[in-house]
């Protein structure tokens, strides 16, 4: 009974026990309650981080933590899961872009939660390790923001990684990340990206990179960091409105609305393919350094090189 | 019913009963992309909303 209302009969019970349920899953048919949702969502995280040997006895786990739902929820849960089934220890990472009226707030957010869950956490700043602020950046070269702020992002948290010796970065990306990604790619014609295989990268030089919530959406991560108060309300990146990635993200979220379930096929297409080209596509080369930084890469100079090289011109 | 609107509107609705999803979709909201609460209290969008319900909505912040 909600004691609040006097009103029971009109909110589905959970699956797993008599409490009211707070999310219905549309592609199982599923009700749960706050309790059996944030148990799913854990048990998703393990399945997946042991099933695809995300961890080992030994590792520095760097959490690239942004601040926000996903990574804090990401960290909050590894924490919890890791100490108890492997000898790996936790550190996290920020990258301050240097957003004005955005990063003030969610760097503030992800300084509270290490210190609420007692880890290490080393913030860099674009504007120490290229010169200048994302906005800046962005003032004098006039390229789309998020695809300039992933490249250096991407580098930043790659050096930041190698400084403290992590063996895998574990990023927040979830289900809807993963699906709007495979369909930014063929609407680009990106197939060298869409077939690439991230988990050989480490092959190549390159620190791994794992995804622990790539199981779970967007929606479930929201529920689970408000159940558990891991984030209060923080604001969206001003230049997220602007993305590629937005206008897909509503085609895709139209589409597994109608069709329950279709961005894990839209995945689950993508690792077929991935599979089967690796039978006929020819290998990647010999792994590349970049001229100017020394990080590994499949041309003369690394992509964020290349980016700052042009801004300076 | 009271409603309100992720980006910050009002407006009062009648009292017969509805589903969280007849509402949202009404309203041009994919249910997958907002956390809806009922006086102060999660609920799943197949609930239904009725009387003088409190319901606000809330957007799934994306990224971070």
């Amino acid at each position: 009974m909600d004691t609040a209302t006097g009103k029971r009969d009109c909110i589905p019970s959970c699956d797993s026990c008599d409490e009211p349920a707070v999310y219905f899953n549309p592609g199982l048919q599923r009700h749960l309650c706050e309790r059996h949702l944030c148990l799913d969502v854990e048990h998703r995280v393990i399945e997946s981080v042991t099933s695809h040997g995300m961890v080992h006895d030994g590792d520095l786990v760097a959490v690239g933590l942004s601040g926000g739902k996903d990574s804090s929820v990401l960290l909050s849960i590894l924490c919890c899961i890791v100490p108890e089934r492997w000898d790996a220890e936790i550190v996290a990472i920020t990258v301050d872009e240097g957003i004005a009226g955005y990063r003030e707030e969610t760097i503030q957010s992800a300084v509270s939660l290490t210190q609420q869950l007692g880890i290490q956490h080393h913030i860099v700043t674009f504007q120490s390790l290229f010169g200048k602020t994302l906005d800046s950046l962005l003032g004098s070269y006039p390229l789309r923001a998020c695809t300039a702020c992933g490249i250096l992002r991407k580098k930043a948290f790659s050096d930041a990684a190698r400084e403290i010796a992590a063996t895998s970065i574990a990023t927040g990306h979830n289900l809807d990340d993963a699906a709007q990604s495979v369909l930014m790619n063929y609407l680009r014609g990106d197939f060298e990206r869409l077939l690439r295989d991230s988990s050989s990268m480490e092959d190549r030089g390159f620190i791994r990179r794992i995804k622990p919530l790539h199981e779970v959406n967007e929606k479930e991560i929201t529920l689970y960091s408000m159940i558990n108060g891991i984030t209060g309300h923080l604001p969206e990146c001003p230049y997220a409105t602007t993305a590629f990635r937005a206008e897909v993200r509503t085609l895709q979220a139209a589409i597994e609305y109608q069709h329950p379930g279709a961005s894990h096929r839209i995945i689950q297409g993508q690792e077929s393919l991935s599979e089967q080209a690796k039978k006929t596509v020819r290998p990647c080369g010999a792994v590349r350094y970049c001229a100017t930084c020394g990080d590994p890469c499949s041309g003369p100079v690394c992509q964020a090189c290349g980016l700052l090289a042009g801004l300076k011109k | 019913m009271r409603l309100q609107l992720p980006d910050g509107t009002t407006c009062d609705m009648s009292g017969e009963p509805t589903t969280v999803t007849t509402l949202l979709t009404g309203c041009n909201i994919n249910p997958l992309e907002v956390i809806v609460t009922r006086n102060g209290r999660l609920i799943p969008e197949d609930a239904t909303i009725s009387g003088s319900d409190d319901i606000r909505v809330y957007l799934v912040a994306h990224g971070g």
